[in-house]
């Protein structure tokens, strides 16, 4: 991705969001390393990193097809799976040695089905992942990341205990602080990052180690916090909805002459807005209750709508938003819904919002730039 | 009734205006299976006054789905109506004279087209006031993603915010750590009612509730046992109405009980005197979804047209297991049981695609099944994602297999007489004309 940031840190992002099987993962795998492969954020990674295990969420980065997939999942069906099965079929993740999913959507909790016919990995298992977040879903939810923590000892050997998910736990919680320093960049009136940038890193914090990671985004945040300003924008704009791993998307926004300013993305701000309770003495009852219950949402959890949309109010309020995006994949039902809700809100609260469909990969870019240009039009009359 | 609560009843109303006199005339002229539909049409009509009476007179009354345990509601002697359920209301279940209009009134929703009609169409009786509210609401989370983002929505409206909400929450296993969580929801479930509607649970009366249940689900399975004979006894409608004779308010209901006993009697008499509803049977269709509003439309014409008959379905294909009633923890872990893995769409599309694979593998078997039509309902993206797998395991046992792609509700996305022409080239090219 092509960007004004002058910083080797933040080209270590760019490469690293731009590819699934990054260096960082070649490397680990050089040294004789597992990679823990999960789709959905539910998964902790904090598990991972404390079986010594290379946590990666998979992506369909560079995906320009289905061929294969076409055979096993429908029309009907979210192009996100479509192209992410398509490259499982092909072998480009051949490198994940264990493959943990969970029931976070009818489309995903299919590909499990076709992974565990097609594909060999040497571990793979669904986990059930609540959609409410009360006392009883925490503990059912910790069990669950029993079985999980009790699977990866029993297939890989690896040790696992409290004190390696407790110190886990504070490694990614560094991480989160961290990236929270870096949206507070972006209050400023002229913030150092563009949103497309951000997004960028913040995608690199789910392909590389955290120890790793936590280093070269030091070492951005330094480079950004001496750094001019971008130009002012025509609008601040805050972008919110499900999956969206591709920075170009946001790029062919910000073209049009607005800024991304923050937003409420399952591969941005959700990821890190809160910390895991590192004091808590059973450390996998705080993973449970943090992945369960107090990170910001996804749509999918039924009982937290009034939070989440707290949580867009309070970003609108904190970082001077002009207006939003509600981004939605075709077919996402979960999405579909909470962009009604939203909807309705964003009318009571006077804010302008354009809900825009897409497909996976980035295209129709010509309509695209037509409805966010209308848009910034709208607004500025 | 102040005007508000009159407009939410009024296609309640209309449904009661529309069958009381069909109730009439078949009270008069039964014909041969009267004495199956009057207790039906009696069990309908009775609900939906009861639900008029309780807005009337400012009682405590729930919404709730389908798939939580009717035995407690019934146990806590608290009315409630299926809100999903209301698309049907005024409309028949043919869709009938509101259903055009309703379905170009979705159009105008900020909700996208590819979110599934059903759950569409009830935001818009929502947003239209057509839907009385009620005093508390029973949700819920599975099987499909638009389910529980419709209810999250629905929750979320203006008139419905102060109404309390409990929603179960269904585990994706179906192991006994599974059903132990879910009991739990289900005693969650007793304490939120008790707390809105001041209603309390006598275990007791659970227990004899259950009691009758069990064998309303037993005497089911046995007549599905029935449906088994070729030629099959009963034309499409007897067995749609099993669901719903079993799971409306009333549960416990001795005169279900007798419906389900008389519906055995009627299947049995004839098959041993070889009088089917449908004659010259030639095919046995396996209908594997829920059945489109103008399911009428297609399945007599499949009878006239191919000798075909829906000799097994997916509503009716639920194998429900019977509660064991000697404790309290054996009442709850069954209705759970019930509950998250035996109801419609919940047994198919809740958990891994194993239900789907087994489910077609068994009945193919048991049923003697010629085709396996799979509408592949546009709204069922779970489904769509398991057609391969479907069309894999017809294809092993050697059983032709259809994929139409309809909506089930909205008949202008694949007409009825697309489906025809497409099942006709279809038939005609495996050669089963
Ligand atoms: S965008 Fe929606 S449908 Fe697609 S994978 Fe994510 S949650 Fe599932
Ligand atoms: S018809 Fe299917 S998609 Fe629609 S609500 Fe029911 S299960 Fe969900």
């Amino acid at each position: 991705m092509q960007s004004g940031i002058e910083s080797k840190a933040f080209d270590r992002f760019s490469e690293t969001c731009s590819a699934v099987f990054t260096d960082s993962a070649a490397q680990w795998k050089g040294q004789g390393g597992k990679v823990l492969g999960y789709f959905c954020s539910a998964m902790p990674e904090e598990i991972a990193t404390a079986a010594g295990m290379l946590p990666v969420r998979l992506r369909a980065t560079g995906s320009d097809g289905t061929e294969l997939s076409d055979s096993f999942l429908s029309s009907l069906n979210c192009t996100f799976p479509r192209h992410a099965f398509n490259m499982a079929l092909k072998g480009e993740y051949d490198f994940v040695d264990a493959m943990v999913m969970f029931n976070s959507c009818d489309h995903i909790r299919r590909v499990y089905d076709h992974w565990v016919r097609q594909i060999k990995t040497p571990y793979v298992k669904i986990f059930s992942l609540p959609k409410k977040a009360e006392a009883a879903q925490i503990d059912w939810f910790r069990g669950e990341l029993d079985q999980l923590c009790a699977d990866l000892r029993e297939h890989f050997g690896v040790e696992l205990d409290d004190a390696g998910l407790a110190k886990a736990i504070k490694q990614h919680n560094l991480t989160r602080r961290l990236l929270r320093r870096l949206y507070d960049l972006r209050k400023a009136e002229r913030p150092p990052i563009s949103g497309a940038e951000c997004l960028a890193v913040t995608v690199s914090s789910t392909a590389m180690a955290a120890a790793d990671y936590n280093e070269v985004l030091e070492q951005l945040l330094e480079d950004l916090e001496g750094s001019d300003g971008l130009p002012r924008p025509r609008a601040r704009l805050l972008v919110m909805g499900g999956e969206l791993d591709d920075p170009r998307y946001l790029k062919e926004i910000e073209d049009q002459g607005c800024l991304v300013i923050a937003d409420s993305l399952c591969f941005g701000s959700r990821l890190f807005w809160k910390d895991v309770d590192e004091n808590d003495p059973d450390p996998l009852q705080a993973l449970a209750r943090y992945y369960v219950a107090d990170r910001p949402s996804c749509a999918r959890m039924f009982t937290e709508y009034d939070k989440r949309a707290a949580y867009v109010r309070e970003m609108i309020r904190d970082f001077d938003v002009d207006g939003a995006i509600f981004e939605r994949l075709t077919f996402c039902e979960i999405y579909g819904f909470e962009q009604y809700s939203m909807a309705n809100d964003f009318k009571e609260w006077q804010v302008p919002l354009l809900c825009m469909d897409r497909e996976y990969i980035l295209g129709a870019i010509g309509q695209l730039r037509t409805r966010v240009q209308a848009f910034l039009e709208t607004m500025e009359n | 009734m102040n005007a508000k609560q009159e407009h939410s009843v009024s296609r309640i109303r209309e449904e009661i205006e529309m069958y009381q006199p069909v109730l009439e005339m078949l009270e008069q002229f039964p014909g041969e299976s009267g004495h199956l539909q009057v207790p039906i049409l009696k069990s309908l009509l009775a609900q939906h006054r009861r639900t008029i009476e309780c807005v009337e007179n400012d009682e405590p009354f729930l919404a709730s789905q389908y798939t939580n345990p009717v035995e407690i509601l019934s146990a806590m002697d608290i009315h409630w109506y299926f809100h999903l359920q209301q698309m049907f209301a005024g409309s028949g279940t043919g869709g009938g004279i509101h259903i055009a209009e309703d379905l170009e009134a979705i159009d105008d929703l900020t909700l996208p087209s590819d979110c599934c009609t059903f759950l569409r169409l009830g935001l818009y009786y929502q947003i239209a006031g057509l839907l009385p509210i009620p005093t508390a609401y029973l949700a819920l989370t599975e099987p499909c993603d638009g389910t529980s983002g419709w209810h999250a929505a629905f929750m979320h409206h203006s008139d419905w915010r102060k109404v309390p909400v409990f929603a179960p929450d269904p585990p994706y296993h179906n192991d006994e750590r599974a059903v132990e969580y879910y009991a739990g929801e289900m005693k969650r479930m007793v304490d939120f009612i008790s707390e809105h509607t001041g209603k309390s649970l006598d275990m007791e009366r659970l227990k004899q509730v259950v009691e009758e249940t069990n064998k309303g689900y037993a005497l089911w399975m046995e007549y599905n046992e029935v449906r088994r004979s070729s030629p099959t006894p009963h034309s499409y409608i007897m067995p749609m109405s099993c669901f719903f004779q079993i799971n409306t308010a009333g549960a416990g209901d001795p005169d279900k009980t007798a419906w389900y006993e008389d519906m055995l009697a009627d299947a049995e008499r004839r098959v041993r005197d070889n009088v089917p509803e449908v004659p010259n049977q030639k095919l046995r269709f396996f209908w594997y979804d829920i059945q489109p509003f103008y399911f009428a439309e297609i399945a007599s014409w499949l009878e006239q047209e191919w000798g075909g008959v829906i000799a097994m379905d997916m509503v009716s294909y639920c194998p429900y297991q019977l509660v064991d009633t000697s404790s309290e923890d054996s009442i709850f872990r069954g209705l759970a049981r019930r509950a998250f893995q035996d109801g419609p769409m919940i047994h198919q599309a809740r958990g891994t695609a194993d239900n789907v694979i087994d489910d077609i593998t068994r009945i193919v078997r048991d049923y003697n099944i010629d085709v396996v039509i799979f509408p592949g309902h546009v709204g069922h993206k779970d489904m769509a994602a398991s057609a391969s797998l479907a069309r894999q395991v017809c294809r092993d046992l050697g059983v032709p297999f259809i994929h139409l792609g309809i909506d089930q509700a909205d008949r202008r996305y694949m007409t009825v007489e697309e489906i025809k022409d497409k099942l006709s080239r279809f038939l005609g090219a495996m050669g089963l004309g």
